[in-house]
């Protein structure tokens, strides 16, 4: 055994197929965990979108309505309270899969290996609640703020404004889904092999 | 090494702390395992089995003394060479069988190629080779939640082979099929050994497979009570 090149892979793409294949097979702890950071964007989009329907509305009619700040502080609550939610869903899916990890540990994976395996679903979480979520909020601001500018204000935006939100909140639903997964993806791949193999749910 | 040895264990001891207590799960064993031989590790439960299976496949490491495979010191061994000694040298094969129930049978098979970098495609051939050399060729799309279990043991022991290790280490293969099931996975396991001199480590505690064997070392209480020849 000496002398041979001791390495083992695991490259970002077989963490993707890897993860693709958990969500698409555990459809419903990533639903709900998508269902939570949309819900949170969808509130910060909703505002943001509402923010900027009246301003354009203001400068062709001259008039000042706008969003009260406090809002805003609803908005980080939403958004807090969803990581909380996140990282709560995921230590559940760790335990749920403690057995699994002990096994990939057991065929040559690295800690290294199951944190990617954890936080590439995070982010694909992240992208697709941020997405969805960014969606809803805009319909809701055309909803709400409508009544006030006339439905047709979403035209008088610049489509690259909201396109430029649209990347925005994504991001940051991902970086929030990665900060929420974190512990408990650390936790998974700190696990020794034997514990996580005699581990019974 | 004089005889070509593939194993060697030198006072192995493990010892656990439980409270105030402190458990000896192996109180000093030693023990040679020639290349190709097949090993059964026998005992009552608690008498060391497992503790022995899992500091030879180097999952745990020893309160004191020497895991050697092939010469080797696995405890001096960082966490990238243990990630590869894992990936290459010793396929694992466990009571519970242990697939990833949301992979099929087939991607079950192929995973540890991926950690041996084999390309993707080339990992799933073999892997459905492998398949069929255990008799599941029509099985390979199925996942374990559909297969019988002695259907998932065979692809477990599919999996032990993917990268084509040196050893099999087996806990208590047998233990959750019925005696016809298991006398097959015993038949499949018999004939890895002696068709590839593959070097099959089991510890059980099965009548079956202690026949099978070409030894078998007795543990209780931690030590080597006695061996004897198959």
């Amino acid at each position: 055994m000496r002398g041979e090149k001791r390495m083992v892979y695991f490259t970002i793409s077989d963490a993707v197929r890897l993860g693709i294949d958990y969500i698409k097979r555990r459809f419903q702890r990533t639903a709900i965990n998508v269902a939570s950071i949309g819900l949170a964007n969808s509130f910060l989009t909703s505002l943001i979108m509402t923010d900027l329907f009246y301003a354009t509305f203001n400068e062709y009619q001259g008039s000042s309505i706008g969003v009260d700040a406090y809002q805003y502080w609803l908005v980080a609550v939403a958004l807090i309270v969803s990581v909380v939610g996140i990282t709560n869903a995921m230590l559940i899916s760790v335990y749920e899969r403690y057995r699994e990890i002990g096994t990939m540990k057991c065929i040559g994976a690295l800690d290294q290996h199951i944190l990617m395996l954890f936080l590439v679903e995070a982010i694909i979480q992240g992208a697709a609640g941020g997405i969805i979520g960014y969606f809803l909020g805009v319909v809701a601001a055309v909803l709400s703020s409508g009544f006030t500018t006339g439905f047709n204000i979403i035209f008088m935006v610049p489509i690259i404004e909201l396109l430029g939100y649209l990347v925005g909140t994504t991001i940051l639903s991902i970086l929030l889904s990665i900060i929420a997964s974190m512990y408990p993806a650390w936790r998974a791949s700190k696990l020794p092999p034997v514990e996580a193999l005699s581990y019974e749910l | 090494m004089s005889y070509d040895t593939v194993i060697e264990l030198r006072n192995l001891v493990r010892h656990y702390t439980m409270g105030d207590e402190t458990v000896k799960a192996l109180d000093g064993v030693d023990l040679d395992i020639g290349r190709g031989e097949y090993v059964s590790i026998v005992g009552p439960s608690g008498s060391g089995k497992t503790t022995l299976f899992n500091l030879i496949g180097g999952l745990d490491k020893p309160t004191q003394g020497n895991v050697f495979i092939d010469g080797v010191d696995i405890s001096q061994l960082d966490a990238y060479e243990l990630a590869w000694l894992r990936c290459r040298k010793i396929g694992y094969i466990f009571q519970s069988f242990n697939l990833i129930q949301v992979l099929t049978a087939l991607e079950n098979v192929a995973l540890p190629t991926v950690f041996a970098g084999t390309p993707h495609e080339e990992g799933l051939k073999k892997a459905e080779k492998l398949l069929t050399s255990v008799g599941l060729g029509k099985r390979i799309h199925h996942r374990p939640g559909e297969l019988s279990a002695g259907q998932q043991q065979r692809v477990a022991i599919a999996r032990a082979l993917a990268n084509d290790p040196a050893i099999i280490l087996a806990d208590e293969p047998t233990g959750n099929l019925d005696l016809q099931t298991g006398q097959e996975i015993i038949d499949l396991l018999h004939g890895l050994n002696k068709a590839q001199g593959l070097t099959l480590v089991a510890a059980t505690h099965d009548l079956k497979m202690i026949k099978a064997s070409d030894r078998n070392v007795w543990m209780r209480d931690g030590k080597v009570e006695r061996i004897e020849r198959g």
